[in-house]
């Protein structure tokens, strides 16, 4: 889009042209082909807390106290000296510069967690509108906790999970959620999917979805809760039915007195009833519905009943919600699978099945295993809007395959190289539904301005193994130059090449600034670079 | 002042030498020619109001495969539902295996 590479050049250019129709983010964004993190302080000697990540608006730098129980928020900062010689660039950096702190200034540090609850420090969910951020903290997982009060057997079991609402402005906590004995999956926020300001949470253990509003107030308020109930006032007329067919039956006359936040969900739920309801019910009445419309011709169809829903039908009641996202405001994206697999890190094994919602009209939408074809074919065309809210604008620009040429090329050379597509596609679609704000608006991860080893760096916040090699950030464009390296650990490499090293990669999304990490498995010594234009 | 375009060194002296130069007292007479159409069978409805589709195309998607299927439905809800006046009598042999 610019006609020459040098920064000079391209700020007149600025001035004097108007980008192409639509592009005038994509131009702005090219000036980071210049302005790039080349400059690594090694090894800084830094507080010994675990950064998690910058807040998407590059506002705070979110970190957790070794013990994890403490959230300590900086305000990122750039260097303040100024050197008054001719030729400052051959000087180096002064000693005071080369500090954490001279990055980064601490806001606040406020104690999330008593005594035997921990921070869950893969958690933090940002909402960007009020500067809200979510925490999350755990007592210990208890294993083969009994199936008692309406949970699944084989789900463990939290006595207590707290959702902590905060404004990062401040530190000020504003509102908590609380669940006692559930399970929510927290690794990587998982179980729970922010959009604008709905939160849905998924408990594992009672399968329920609560969907929540963050106020602008900072209230956490519930919405609903599907599950057992689609519509806010099943409950209501479900309890008062029951109660009428109580009274013949003795057996079943006592109610057990529930103190507990999931309500009378799980009193209904403990009644021996036969009847299937809610979510599942829907579920079941959509596949058949679609078996049934398939074939018009009556004995054909009982056939193919028999043979696609009854012969399965035990494994479809037993199936349980994994994982859920929003789609939009009304409609939800949720994965059924198999008890084991829901809570088991690989459940790749396992057959799971995605379905559509619309939590208003609590219809079902659409159906599909996770090997079907045309959702794999819908991924791979709007990927974007898995995971794009509207009031997000720099969402819009994470590189995808769907909305990025070198993204697609990838995965096309990938889906080349499967041998059996089933398998692909399942991998594909492993990843429905998407982690929420998962992955960095840092523009140098954009697949259009810089190539790099995705094995070894990318957008997504995960550890990966650590080498000794610096990683490569290559311009896309011509002259295909190496713009800058990221070197996690020493500088000279680490002495012991045996033990395994993990890192993780924190890019500020507008500042060329990164965070590097490296962490042997054992040891939790840590090694933090500092990556930044000089 | 002189004209605006008169005193603006140029490759051949004669170029811009019949351009008079803008009068503030004296508009330009010069207004855009106007067309107007010859038919009326491009004009939209009277009522049409263009909004943006609130839902986003991959849900546009679901629910138009959701349409498509449930079509057919119209022949299976006859079977379904006797009181619609359909042909076929409700205890045929898909009833009486469940």
């Amino acid at each position: 889009m610019f006609t020459s590479n040098n920064i000079v050049a391209r700020i007149f250019e600025r001035q004097i042209r108007t980008p192409a129709p639509s592009t005038s983010v994509h131009r702005a964004r090219q000036f980071y082909e210049n302005l790039v993190p080349s400059y690594t302080l090694y090894d800084v000697e830094c507080p010994d807390h675990s950064f998690r990540k910058f807040t998407d608006d590059g506002q705070y730098l979110i970190s957790f106290s070794r013990n994890h129980q403490d959230l300590i928020v900086y305000r990122p900062t750039w260097l303040s000296f100024s050197c008054k010689e001719e030729d400052c660039d051959t000087h180096d950096l002064p000693l005071k510069a080369k500090k954490f702190e001279s990055f980064f200034t601490q806001l606040y540090c406020v104690s999330l967690a008593s005594c035997n609850e921990f921070i869950c420090k893969d958690f933090f969910l940002y909402k960007e509108s009020n500067q809200f951020g979510l925490f999350a903290t755990s007592t210990a997982q208890i294993h083969d906790a009994p199936a008692i009060g309406g949970a699944i057997q084989g789900v463990p079991s939290i006595e207590k999970i707290t959702f902590h609402l905060l404004r990062l402005e401040d530190g000020v906590i504003l509102d908590e959620k609380v669940f006692h004995n559930d399970f929510v999956n927290l690794a990587h926020s998982m179980g729970v999917f922010l959009y604008d300001d709905l939160l849905a949470i998924v408990s594992l253990r009672y399968q329920i979805i609560h969907i929540l509003q963050i106020r602008d107030s900072g209230n956490l308020v519930d919405l609903r809760a599907i599950g057992a109930f689609c519509r806010e006032d099943d409950e209501l007329f479900l309890n008062s039915n029951a109660q009428c067919m109580a009274i013949p039956d003795k057996s079943k006359h006592q109610f057990p007195v529930n103190h507990l936040q999931n309500g009378l969900h799980r009193n209904l739920a403990n009644l021996d009833n036969s009847f299937l309801s809610g979510i599942k019910q829907r579920l079941l009445s959509f596949i058949f519905q679609e078996i049934w419309n398939e074939e018009t011709d009556p004995t054909r169809r009982v056939r193919c009943l028999k043979k696609k829903f009854y012969y399965h039908f035990q494994e479809y009641v037993d199936l349980i919600i994994w994982k859920v996202q929003f789609l939009d405001r009304h409609n939800l994206l949720i994965k059924f699978g198999s008890v084991e697999g829901g809570v088991s890190r690989n459940a790749d094994h396992c057959s799971a099945f995605f379905a559509v919602y619309n939590m208003e009209t609590t219809e079902i939408i659409a159906f599909y295993q996770n090997s079907s074809d045309e959702l794999y074919l819908l991924f791979e065309q709007f990927c974007d809007h898995f995971h794009t809210s509207r009031n997000s604008l720099y969402m819009n620009f994470i590189s995808s395959h769907s909305n990025n040429i070198h993204a697609l090329e990838q995965l096309k050379c990938i889906k080349s190289k499967a041998s059996v597509t089933s398998q692909f596609v399942k991998k594909m679609l492993a990843v429905l539904p998407l982690n929420c704000q998962s992955q960095s608006p840092s523009p140098y991860f954009d697949q259009s301005l810089f190539r790099f080893d995705e094995k070894l760096i990318s957008a997504t916040d995960r550890h990966r193994p650590s080498t000794d090699h610096p990683i490569k950030f290559i311009l896309r464009r011509q002259p295909y130059s190496l713009k800058f390296k990221i070197k996690p650990g020493p500088e000279g490499g680490s002495t012991d090449g045996r033990t395994k090293k993990i890192s993780s990669f924190l890019f500020h999304p507008i500042l060329p600034l990164a965070i590097s990490v490296q962490q042997t498995l054992f040891l939790q010594a840590s090694v933090v670079n500092i990556h930044f234009r000089r | 002042m002189g004209s605006m375009l008169g005193d603006w060194p140029s490759f051949d002296p004669h170029n811009f030498s019949q351009l008079r130069p803008s009068d503030p007292s004296n508009p330009s007479k010069m207004t855009p020619a106007t067309y107007h159409p010859t038919h009326s069978r491009t004009l939209p409805p009277p009522d049409q109001v263009i909004s943006t589709e609130a839902k986003n195309i991959l849900l546009r998607h679901f629910y138009q495969r959701a349409e498509e299927k449930m079509r057919p439905k119209r022949a299976a809800s006859e079977h379904l539902t006797p009181e619609h006046g359909s042909k076929q009598p409700r205890a045929s042999a898909s009833d009486a295996s469940y």
